[in-house]
């Protein structure tokens, strides 16, 4: 059972995602790319994607080891990656996993030929998953307290959360002048299973004094919180469902509710200096649905048994007096959780100007088209312990009007040299794209630390086609 | 011509991330090598009895206490526990000299061993003993294992009598090393 755990563990830490959508941000040839940014300066007449297809992403790193460390089929013995992997880590690595699945998306230009004003929605499916290294407690683990007399194990080391929910969005951006766009996304969030144990404390302790009655002084003090939602009624024995398709009706039609909010800007200080701006995820869930609080708290100094002598024969159990001292309590409260919200914010500059060729007149447009544009992007994301933040250089080039290219250098808590590749094409009316990221680990992905993809496909009709 | 190229290229970005990504061989069977070997301190029992609770007429009826001690009940403890080794520490400012057993008894009283450790008389001098380690393996570790509950007896010694008066304590401090085994 426990291996079942580890196995559980490294699946996760294998299909670990950074949510940074570096590639996708700003590129504005892809209508997915305004929930990255709904004030993105996206436009077509309306579009829908391929249900299931529009928007398949996933990313997958661990800052501090690769499945390689781990899995290496190297004759090292397995017990040393182990402890390999702990000592290279610390309780700020964390892996990371970020899955989403568009299930349906569209939108249409509302207000006539001439209006600038879009309307989008969609339905996507989310999975979330980010947990601190447990530094301390594994060395428990795996060394005992023996060889760390005087140290306190930082029961804090345990931070970890989960979610799998639905959102239901509907978002407007206007383009309300040639220099500004700006947008608006409402979502409804639909949580199926919530996992949140993020405000741990208290610490284990071992000491050793000489003048002390006992050989040591021992001290739990323990403050560990794990909220659930969605998830209790799998872990009692009389269930006997299937936990992914009670997961999946949960998430989409019986979830708890929360509502979020994006914002976002474009902005043009010249036709070739653009600027944007946005918010993603500001927003709630009110876990409601079969919610189960698990705690431990409290104070615990272990002395061992004391015979006293006397007649009086105090039947005393060390360990029933632990049960006492941090009890296991269970809560039935409803809680609130926040949305992981993201920041992200670019500034463009573009230069080339493209030969007018004649797909482009058709369209009526005066605008100048730009074959390359250059610029850095910035994305943070809170966390539990300190937020996740990346900076980004990208060039994006304009193969032919309708073939589009983005390469992006990242820096990001899993790597410094993060190369991002992305194509966006159009086909007829029909838009493909595909991002990856990290591409320099492709040539081993299993020493890779995060690696990221996103594809989809999308019918897109714009104007000139009419 | 152009929709074709367009084509080609993305077809041939598509291949190039699906053939050229590679992976190193890699062997999740090692899972199941896994094996944690932690080593744990822990306090076992501790007394300090000033002489003037151990007072006798002469005769000398030991004194005697019994704690329980469920740690054993613990399956998980009991599965992969693989070495235990027990240290005992006394310290005597006490004029007369004692024998402390400690005593490993099941749930049914019954006493699966007995340990004794001579403690000698306080002289004035620093009188603090460290006995050597009691090993628990194999055998031992077995019976050590079905224990449910933790004997001290303390035998005085004949020597001078002992009265409300009388000074000093009898001390004991006693600790676990636990060596455990999980896979």
């Amino acid at each position: 059972m426990r291996k079942g755990y580890l196995i559980l563990f490294i699946v996760f830490q294998l299909s670990c995602f950074a949510q940074n959508k570096q590639v996708l941000y700003n590129f504005t040839s892809i209508p997915q790319s305004s929930l990255v940014n709904p004030g993105a300066d996206v436009s077509y007449k309306f579009y829908f994607g391929i249900p299931i297809l529009s928007g398949i992403s996933g990313n997958l790193g661990s800052s501090s080891f690769s499945a390689y460390d781990l899995f290496a089929n190297n004759g090292v013995d397995f017990n040393e990656k182990v402890r390999n992997v702990i000592n290279n880590s610390s309780n700020k690595d964390k892996t990371q996993v970020n899955q989403q699945l568009e299930i349906f998306s569209g939108g249409f230009r509302v207000g006539g030929r001439e209006s600038q004003s879009y309307i989008s929605f969609g339905v996507y499916q989310e999975f979330d998953f980010l947990m601190y290294f447990p530094k301390d407690l594994a060395i428990l683990a795996v060394d005992g307290n023996q060889k760390y007399i005087g140290k306190s194990f930082n029961l804090a080391d345990l931070n970890l959360r989960a979610e799998v929910l639905s959102v239901l969005h509907v978002g407007f951006h206007k383009k309300l002048s040639e220099k500004l766009v700006l947008g608006g996304r409402a979502k409804i969030y639909s949580s199926g299973a919530n996992a949140t144990s993020t405000r741990n404390s208290g610490f284990i302790y071992t000491g050793q004094n000489a003048n002390s009655p006992n050989l040591y002084n021992q001290v739990i003090s323990s403050n560990l919180e794990l909220k659930t939602s969605g998830i209790s009624k799998f872990t009692k024995d009389e269930y006997d469902g299937s936990i992914p398709s009670d997961i999946a009706r949960n998430t989409f039609f019986n979830g708890s509710l929360g509502l979020g909010l994006d914002a976002g800007i474009t902005y043009y200080f010249k036709e070739n200096l653009q600027f944007t701006a946005s918010i993603i995820d500001f927003g709630f869930i009110k876990q409601s649905k079969d919610v189960e609080t698990l705690t431990y708290k409290g104070t615990y100094n272990y002395k061992g048994a004391n015979p006293i002598f006397t007649t009086v024969d105090k039947p005393e159990d060390v360990f029933d007096e632990f049960n006492k001292a941090i009890p296991r309590d269970t809560l039935y409260n409803k809680y609130t959780t926040w949305r992981p919200t993201k920041l992200y914010s670019s500034i463009q500059y573009s230069f080339g100007e493209s030969r007018s060729d004649e797909e482009c007149n058709c369209k009526g447009s005066v605008n100048r088209r730009y074959v390359n544009a250059i610029g850095g992007q910035i994305f943070a994301m809170t966390m539990p312990k300190e937020p996740y933040v990346a900076l980004t250089a990208f060039y994006k080039r304009s193969i032919f009007e309708k073939l589009d290219f983005k390469a992006t250098y990242t820096i990001d808590p899993y790597s410094n040299k993060n190369i991002g590749l992305g194509l966006s094409g159009t086909l007829g009316k029909l838009n493909m794209y595909l991002l990856v990221d990290n591409v320099l680990e492709y040539k081993d992905v299993s020493k890779a630390n995060s690696l990221a993809f996103q594809f989809g496909f999308n019918f897109v009709f714009q104007n000139s086609e009419d | 011509m152009k929709l074709n190229f367009t084509h080609t290229i993305s077809k041939v970005l598509l291949l190039v991330f699906v053939f050229s990504s590679c992976s190193s061989n890699l062997d999740f069977d090692q899972v199941n090598d896994l094996k944690l070997k932690p080593v744990f301190v822990a306090n076992l029992a501790y007394f300090n009895v000033p002489a003037n609770q151990l007072i006798n007429d002469g005769e000398l009826e030991p004194f005697y206490d019994v704690s329980e001690f469920n740690a054993f009940k613990d399956k998980f403890f009991r599965d992969n526990l693989v070495k235990a080794e027990l240290n005992f520490e006394v310290e005597n400012t006490i004029i007369r000299s004692f024998t402390i057993q400690v005593m490993l008894l099941d749930a049914n009283d019954q006493v699966l061993e007995t340990d004794s450790y001579k403690v000698p008389a306080y002289s004035g001098t620093s009188n603090i003993i460290k006995y050597p380690t009691e090993v628990f393996e194999n055998q031992r570790l077995d019976l050590l294992k079905k224990t449910a509950k933790l004997g001290f007896v303390v035998i005085m010694d004949a020597g001078p009598p002992l009265d409300a008066s009388s000074k000093g304590s009898l001390k004991l401090r006693s600790g676990a090393t636990i060596y455990m085994e999980i896979e």
